[in-house]
């Protein structure tokens, strides 16, 4: 009786309901302005526009707390940038090539894992997405879509991206000042936008707030310590 | 059930003081060489002047060998055989004694045999048993090793520190509490109490005889329902156990095959490493059941419930990469705690996927972002060649790009002119790149680049030598990607965005 009570009241999903610490994922306290709750809520779907540096350092934050990761159908994971991000590669599962019967292979994980970072092989039928959603809501994990997915509660897109410490054949890549913009459906409604630093000049990420981007700003100090 | 078999273990060893320990350490000889004979059997080759060849043992070998199919050397002069089953065919642990003295004697050497359980008393009776046969009776291990020095431990330093604490024979040092002992001594004192205390450190392990150890069942008529494989794979699995602990082996991993009448097979390499019980080794057999696409290739249909595709015929487990067993209980995956609901998970796609889908990376020492990062298959201890943290001259610096690509994408960098842009021997760029196509798509408009970084690998080795000069470029949309052109081919490794 109680049980199914439980059961119930997880089955309600996220948007719905008061938010408590256990119903939360931690991202990097760089991340944590963009989303509601400064967090994942547990058994949301969440995309981002492809791979890249951004769902790797979304992933970051559960892993530095003990949550378990697991990267499905990314071939071309970049195992140092995960690390110098605050990825925990010994809490990190890669399964780079999740075959024709992927959607059991993200069932399965998402039973053991808490968050799982997906980029689709394919597009699912409506059905068969509806029915991983569910299974994300009753483990309480997090899917991660690197990629298009139509059930997301939010989308994170980087929308202006700017690289740093490179010129016409000199210096090298040093760091990218990225606008992320967040937007969704219920808690994620009112959209949020932050520049950051993705990458830093050390590979993690931080906020990049208080410098507007454009040709006349004060370069950081590690720029001209660096510079020549 | 190892545990017990070990408990349980008679030893019999054989010590032909002809072969003196040289540069093979032999624990229980302690720090001064065996005492060699006056009188040595005085036969053609091997008489008192010299040290007999390490191979001339093998005769010893190959005598010891009629009393027990698995002989194990120590070093050259002690070899050392489990007694209890020769024990009970030649006639009782006397009788046997005496006929390994007697069948060594007569090739020419002198001998010392020594029986008890466990190694180290039988290698210390067989040192006491000198042309004579001493065994110690069942149970009795401390009893004759407690008035022994501390130093017969074969451990110098552990026997300065305890006679230094008035610590001076085996039986004092047993005495101890093992968590004293532990706390106080680390390692070495560990072992020594337990030796010192009659327990074996490890039980006698010989050349497996690997065929032997693969267990079969054929099914005829073919089972069509899982559970019945399942049940028939836990008294295999028991099977199994049972002939690896008899030969106080364990295996690292088990290779379960299963074949089904229609001809298809399906074969999976699960870890072992001797913790899996009869019934983990059956729920194994159970997944890999489970996962075994209907098409009977992967990526095909969903799984299919049984019906249709044939019944199995056979199923075999094959112990992979034998050891001996150590009896200890390493963390089943690593130093990082797996719960069981991610190992479970992890499992149960490799059933479905095969045993390298599922991967956990490392940080290895390397120069490109490729050689980074070492994906080693869930359940593998990985053992880098190349350790992170050192430094690596010519290593493309941070920040780190997020997608490294398996397999490089092909590219063109041309110049403002259209022309492909060109790396010198000098090391010289040939035109400023202007634009960038990868894998023949539209081409971008380089805003930024830096380079050449030229790479000369392994210029010692002709056949994998290579040269060639790196970029990172900056295209118009603000992808950033890392490239490479080696012979006049462009190629992208990496992409930073």
């Amino acid at each position: 009786m109680v049980g199914g009570l439980v059961r119930a009241g997880r089955e309600i999903g996220p948007g719905q309901g008061p938010v408590t610490g256990a119903d939360l994922l931690p991202v990097l306290p760089a991340l944590a302005d963009l989303l509601p709750h400064g967090a994942f809520r547990r058994g949301s779907v969440v995309a981002t526009d492809g791979w890249s540096l951004l769902p790797l350092a979304l992933a970051a934050g559960p892993a530095a707390s003990g949550a378990w990761c697991a990267a499905i159908g990314v071939p071309e994971f970049g195992v140092a940038a995960a690390a110098d991000a605050g990825l925990d590669l010994e809490r990190l599962l890669l399964i780079p090539d999740p075959g024709g019967n992927w959607p059991q292979v993200v069932a399965s994980l998402l039973d053991g894992c808490d968050l799982v970072l997906l980029r689709p092989p394919g597009r699912l039928p409506a059905q068969a997405r509806r029915k991983l959603e569910a299974t994300v809501r009753r483990h309480a994990a997090v899917l991660l879509v690197a990629g298009d997915w139509d059930g997301a509660q939010a989308r994170l897109r980087v929308t202006a991206r700017e690289w740093l410490g490179i010129g016409a054949g000199h210096g090298r890549l040093r760091a990218c000042r990225v606008q992320v913009a967040a937007d969704g459906r219920g808690d994620w409604s009112r959209a949020r936008s932050r520049w950051l630093w993705l990458p830093g000049p050390d590979g993690s990420v931080s906020v990049a707030d208080g410098v507007a981007p454009g040709a006349d700003r004060p370069e950081p100090g590690w720029l001209e310590a660096s510079a020549g | 059930m190892t545990r017990q078999a070990q408990r349980g273990q008679r030893v019999l060893v054989v010590r032909c003081p002809a072969w003196p320990p040289g540069d093979a350490p032999d624990r229980a000889a302690g720090p001064g060489p065996a005492a060699r004979p006056a009188g040595q059997a005085g036969s053609a080759g091997t008489a008192g002047q010299a040290v007999p060849d390490a191979r001339a043992f093998e005769q010893v070998i190959d005598a010891a060998e009629r009393f027990s199919p698995r002989i194990e050397v120590l070093r050259p002069g002690i070899c050392a055989f489990g007694a209890r089953g020769p024990a009970r065919y030649f006639g009782g642990e006397d009788e046997l004694g005496r006929l390994v003295a007697e069948a060594v004697t007569r090739l020419g050497f002198d001998c010392g045999v020594g029986i008890a359980d466990g190694m180290f008393a039988a290698l210390l009776a067989s040192r006491d048993g000198l042309a004579s046969v001493l065994i110690v009776p069942p149970g009795g291990t401390a009893a004759y090793l407690a008035p022994r020095a501390v130093t017969v431990l074969g451990e110098p330093e552990l026997a300065d520190l305890l006679a230094r604490l008035g610590i001076r024979t085996l039986g004092e040092f047993a005495a101890l509490p093992a968590s004293e002992v532990a706390n106080r001594f680390g390692p070495p004192g560990v072992l020594g109490h337990r030796l010192a205390r009659g327990l074996d450190p490890r039980p006698p392990a010989a050349r497996p005889p690997e065929a032997d150890l693969t267990a079969r069942i054929e099914f005829d008529p073919p089972l069509d329902r899982a559970e019945q494989v399942v049940f028939a794979a836990k008294a295999l699995a028991g099977q199994l156990h049972d002939r690896l602990s008899a030969a106080g082996l364990t295996c690292v991993r088990i290779r379960v095959e299963v074949a089904r009448s229609d001809g298809s097979e399906i074969t999976r390499l699960w870890r072992h490493d001797g913790l899996l019980s009869d019934l983990a080794v059956a729920e194994r057999v159970r997944w890999q059941l489970d996962g075994w696409p209907g098409a009977g290739d992967r990526g095909g249909d969903p799984v299919d419930d049984g019906g249709g595709t044939g019944g199995v015929v056979a199923l075999r487990l094959i112990p992979d990469q034998l050891v001996h067993a150590q009896g200890r209980q390493l963390g089943l995956w690593g130093d990082a705690a797996i719960s069981d609901r991610v190992a479970r998970a992890a499992i149960r796609v490799q059933a479905m996927l095969g045993h390298d889908a599922v991967r956990q990376p490392v940080l290895v020492g390397g120069r490109s972002p490729a050689e980074q990062g070492l994906l080693v298959p869930f359940g593998e201890v990985a053992r880098p060649a190349r350790p992170a943290g050192r430094p690596w001259p010519g290593r493309i610096p941070a920040p780190a790009p997020s997608t490294v690509y398996p397999v490089p994408r092909q590219a063109m960098v041309t110049d403002q002119a259209g022309a492909l842009v060109t790396v010198t021997g000098r090391g010289l760029v040939s035109a400023d790149p202007a634009r960038l196509s990868v894998d023949g798509g539209r081409p971008l408009a380089v805003t930024a680049w830096t380079g050449p970084w030229p790479v000369t690998e392994r210029w010692w080795d002709p056949e994998h030598a290579c040269r060639k000069a790196r970029f990172q470029l900056v295209a118009a949309d603000g992808s950033a990607w890392l490239a490479v052109v080696s012979d006049g081919r462009w190629l992208i490794e990496a992409s930073y965005d």
